[in-house]
């Protein structure tokens, strides 16, 4: 007999939108279970900027969602301030860019609502110094950097703490449906394969790309479209705001601080399907030759990684994947002949919250709760498992571990063993099966130039000297781990990163061999 | 040896480059009695495992582990007959290893191998990795593949990056029988470094106290493995020790860098040659200035004083990327002492392949230095660059060592081997 977990809702789909709505039904007193396929922001959510649009970058293309980015950005601000830092924002034109486009610009943010101001070019170099000399015009505006990793980690904990239950590493297979309804949820859990059923009231599709696979299993046709963007990540910090090209939309023309680094992006490519995409070289010398325009230093600076997302768009029709909306979708299937699913998608990490909020309204309708939204007033508490996904947070406690004789273990990110141990904890506190990638979520290991050449070993040697781990899985582990790392660098490796991951190769393949094991 | 500014030194031969290539190189000349001088950064020795492989390997698409390195050899060079390999006969490659092993010697460090056939060496990973000649604190090591020995693994508290656990579970996945010990070290504590730890088995109460504490464990164990940290001076004598005061034998597990058994192999080397009278310039990069008079001329680079040299030959072995013999831009890979043409993939997008642990090798690891069949760089014609100019090591094309495990063995033949073509041609003249 298959084990039933009953809830009043599912929420499907562990990324930024997911956990937002979970903690939002929490908040208003509702029973909920999210399950994810992979881990938290293995989509779309953990492959984007980080960038909390002031909604500037939307005033001629869709001004309606400039409008509720600029609201959503203050309400961040003031609920979520501990995983946000407020960089401020930098649009700039270089010689050769569209000058109607310029003098546009003042009077449709005027329009939308959204804050800026005129800065002269030599102030603007002052501000960046990185920007380029060919620089024509400048803007300043509220633009700001969120870290989406703990964002997401922050509202699944605290809706954990009001009793949600998160369910990782466990996939949808199919809905059992009956008059119109879904009535149970049949899930398997991708770690020991077993499978295991939920029954809910309302069922709720927050799968970012894969809205349309999920609604499938309901019979329900939602025409998605698969956008590819590709980032890329410096090996140190390049300017301290925000910097967007003061153009229309388009290829890598915005640079976004994230903590000591600063990510480069992105591009929009159409792909058939949204899993196993990574960067390729096209894309990587493209992003650099673009971004170079605006930056020149991007042409000759380091980058530790690259990373794609798959952009969940609805489809109107259409080629250029940058004029469909970047707004939302909230679908309730009720017109499909499905009482109680409701699929959310499309939209961007800047509105996530209101996404959320205007999902758990409709779910309040459907079942006649009266519970008005709260994530606008209860800031989100800070806990000290989202901590360690900080970029830099850690070099400041480096002596402290030091004295406390606290190995660091990834020494890159000056991650050490005690910070490894409540990570660890907090993901079997979650009922999930730690391992080299779930630390790797939750932490910086594996993200500085090593890109866990050292500290992959390290960590795994420590979890089976502490008996975190025991079984025969190390290798492969080590493995997995290591190829998902791989992704995000064989696209820009040359100068001093192609010496790091040579260095890489001579140790798990020169000693250890690892290409021959099975 | 310090420089002068302004000075000018003669030579016979420049070697450009301290990892293993350029060390058996300077060896070699030295025993041919050529006036050689040695630069470049050692400091790549702890990356390396201590082994030296010679052909593990092949073919590596089917990932064929080979007993004997003389099994895959000829139809290497059948399918590949730009690898280095194929320029030596099997006579000279085993000559040559032989130097190698009589130059540690001299150096104090004791290398061995087994009758022509590899050595499944166990690793930090717990994986078995095939090798050629092995240092003696590690060969014993090599009697556990059979699964009959009655296994002990022991690791030390703090000691990063190994763990006696992890080798246990992929030993125990081999159906071995095996059982751990973990030791306390009290002198070390935090964050500490595998130096302090290396030095510390040079201290025999340090010996005592760990025997102890492997006492309980010993029960009806046959062998000891140990993280390759015992000692860095006399790691010989530290493992004889050990084995005495616990009854059992004892052999060092390679693992991640920094790499003990590496600053071993590098101390020996340098032992021999500094014994051997070769100049040795530490940490000093050259940079070619002309060819002059059947001279090639060089002047350091990056130093308070500039020096130059003067040389009659050159052996060029200074390593791939690392070892920055090579350098890789976006669109390009070139050799950065005399800008020899680099043969490579052309199109960046074709360097590597999307999964890392491919078997067949990311393409831009067989990309390197053409020669001809005395080991001299040649042109896009074919021709020699120059008369004197060798090339040795990892710089050479067509060599993916990480996958065929030919590191060592392709330094150690082809320096040998170049040396000898000009010492020849050195004679002739």
């Amino acid at each position: 007999m298959e084990k039933i977990i009953e809830t009043q809702v599912l929420v499907i789909g562990g990324g930024v939108t997911g956990t937002g709505i979970a903690r939002d039904l929490c908040l208003r007193g509702f029973d909920v279970v999210l399950i994810e396929k992979k881990d938290l922001n293995a989509g779309a959510s953990g492959g984007n900027h980080g960038l909390l649009h002031s909604g500037a970058r939307y005033i001629a293309s869709d001004p309606e969602a400039a409008v509720e980015c600029n609201s959503e950005i203050r309400i961040l601000k003031k609920m979520a301030g501990h995983c946000i830092q407020r960089t401020g924002g930098l649009f700039v034109a270089v010689r050769g860019d569209d000058e109607n486009y310029i003098a546009d610009f003042p009077g449709l943010c005027d329009r939308a609502g959204i804050p800026f101001e005129a800065v002269s070019v030599r102030d603007a170099i002052k501000l960046e110094p990185v920007l380029s000399a060919n620089l024509i015009a400048a803007y300043q505006v509220n633009d700001a950097s969120i870290n989406p990793f703990k964002i997401s980690i922050e509202n699944m904990n605290d809706a954990v703490s009001r009793g949600a239950r998160y369910l990782s590493f466990c996939k949808l297979e199919s809905f059992d449906m009956e008059k119109k309804k879904i009535v149970r949820a049949n899930v398997r859990n991708q770690v020991n394969g077993k499978a295991f059923q939920i029954q809910a009231q309302t069922y709720i599709n927050a799968s970012g790309a894969w809205a349309g696979y999920i609604a499938q299993m309901a019979d329900i046709s939602i025409p998605m479209v698969f956008s590819k963007g590709t980032l890329l990540v410096t090996s140190r910090r390049l300017a301290r705001h925000v910097i967007n090209r003061l153009r229309k939309a388009t290829d890598a023309d915005i640079l976004v601080p994230g903590g000591v680094v600063s990510i480069l992006g992105t591009t929009s490519l159409r792909v058939d399907h949204p899993d196993n995409i990574h960067p390729t070289v096209d894309e990587v010398d493209y992003i650099i030759d673009q971004g170079a325009q605006m930056i020149p230093m991007l042409a000759t600076c380091r980058y530790v990684r690259a990373y794609s997302g798959v952009r969940p768009l609805v489809s109107a029709g259409g080629d250029d994947d940058r004029n469909v909306s970047r707004g939302y979708t909230l679908m309730d299937h009720e017109r499909d002949g499905v009482d109680n699913f409701i699929t959310i998608t499309g939209g961007k990490l800047t509105t996530f919250r209101l996404m959320a909020e205007k999902t758990c309204d409709r779910v309040c309708e459907k079942l006649g709760v009266d519970a008005a939204c709260q994530t606008e007033v209860i800031p989100l508490p800070a806990t000290r498992s989202g901590e360690w996904s900080e970029p830099g947070i850690p070099h400041g406690g480096f002596k402290e571990f030091k004295a406390s004789g606290d190995a660091i273990l990834c020494e890159c990110e000056m991650v050490p063993a005690s910070a490894i141990d409540s990570i660890i904890n907090s993901i079997c506190k979650d009922k999930g099966t730690p391992d080299l990638s779930s630390i790797a979520v939750r932490s910086r290991v594996g993200k500085g130039p090593c890109q866990g050449a050292f500290c992959s070993v390290r960590i795994l040697s420590h979890m089976y000297q502490t008996g975190q781990m025991s079984d025969t899985s190390g290798i492969q582990e080590l493995k997995k781990f290591l190829n998902e790392r791989w992704k995000g660098e064989h696209a820009l490796l040359w100068d001093q990163a192609i010496v790091q991951s040579s260095i890489k190769e001579m140790i798990h393949c020169g000693v250890f061999g690892l290409e021959l094991e099975k | 040896m310090n420089l002068k500014n302004n000075a000018t030194i003669s030579c016979d031969l420049l070697v450009i480059g301290s990892g293993i290539a350029g060390m058996v190189a300077a060896a070699r000349a030295a025993s041919l009695g050529l006036d050689t001088v040695l630069t470049g950064s050692s400091s790549g020795f702890f990356l390396t495992s201590g082994l030296l492989d010679f052909l593990g390997v092949y073919p590596v698409e089917s990932s064929q582990v080979l007993e004997s390195p003389f099994n895959g050899l000829d139809q290497l060079r059948k399918q590949n007959p730009d690898h280095p390999y194929s320029k030596i006969d099997n006579k000279t490659i085993l000559e040559s290893l032989d130097f190698t092993a009589r130059i540690l010697s001299s150096g104090g460090l004791e290398y061995s191998s087994a009758k022509n056939t590899n050595v499944n060496i166990l690793t930090s990973a717990g994986t078995f990795k095939p090798s050629f000649l092995v240092p003696q604190t590690m060969i014993k090591g090599s009697s556990i593949g059979s699964g009959k020995k009655k296994i002990l693994l022991a690791d030390f508290k703090g000691l990063k990056g190994y763990s006696a656990a992890l080798i246990a579970q992929a030993l125990k996945r081999r159906h071995m029988d095996v059982t751990t010990v973990t030791i306390q070290v009290p002198q070390l504590t935090g964050d500490f470094n595998v130096m302090r730890m290396a030095a510390l088995f040079e201290d025999d109460a340090f010996l005592h106290r760990t025997a102890k504490q492997i006492e309980s464990s010993v029960q009806d164990r046959e062998i000891l493995g140990l993280p390759a940290v015992c000692g860095i001076h006399n790691s010989q004598d530290s493992m004889k020790k050990l084995e005495n005061l616990t009854g059992l034998d004892c052999f060092e597990i390679p693992g991640l860098p920094p790499s003990i058994p590496g600053l071993r192999l590098k101390n020996a080397f340098e032992t021999h040659i500094l014994k051997n009278k070769v100049r040795v310039f530490n940490n000093v990069k050259v940079a070619f200035t002309a060819f002059e008079n059947e001279q090639i001329l060089f002047t350091t680079d990056g130093e308070p004083f500039r020096t130059q040299i003067a040389a009659k030959g050159v052996i060029l072995a200074s390593g791939r990327f690392p070892g920055r013999g090579l350098a890789a831009h976006r669109e390009v890979i070139r050799e950065t002492v005399f800008d020899i043409p680099v043969y490579h993939p052309q199109q960046r997008s074709l360097w590597y392949q999307l999964d890392f642990f491919s078997p067949q090798g990311h393409p831009v690891n067989r990309a390197g230095i053409l020669t001809d069949s005395d080991f001299r760089p040649v042109d896009k014609t074919c021709q020699p660059l120059c008369e004197n100019v060798y090339a040795a090591g990892s710089i050479l094309a067509h060599n993916d060592w990480t996958r065929l495990k030919s590191g060592a063995g392709v330094s150690c033949v082809s320096a040998f081997c170049a040396v000898n073509h000009f010492h020849a041609r050195k004679k002739i003249k």
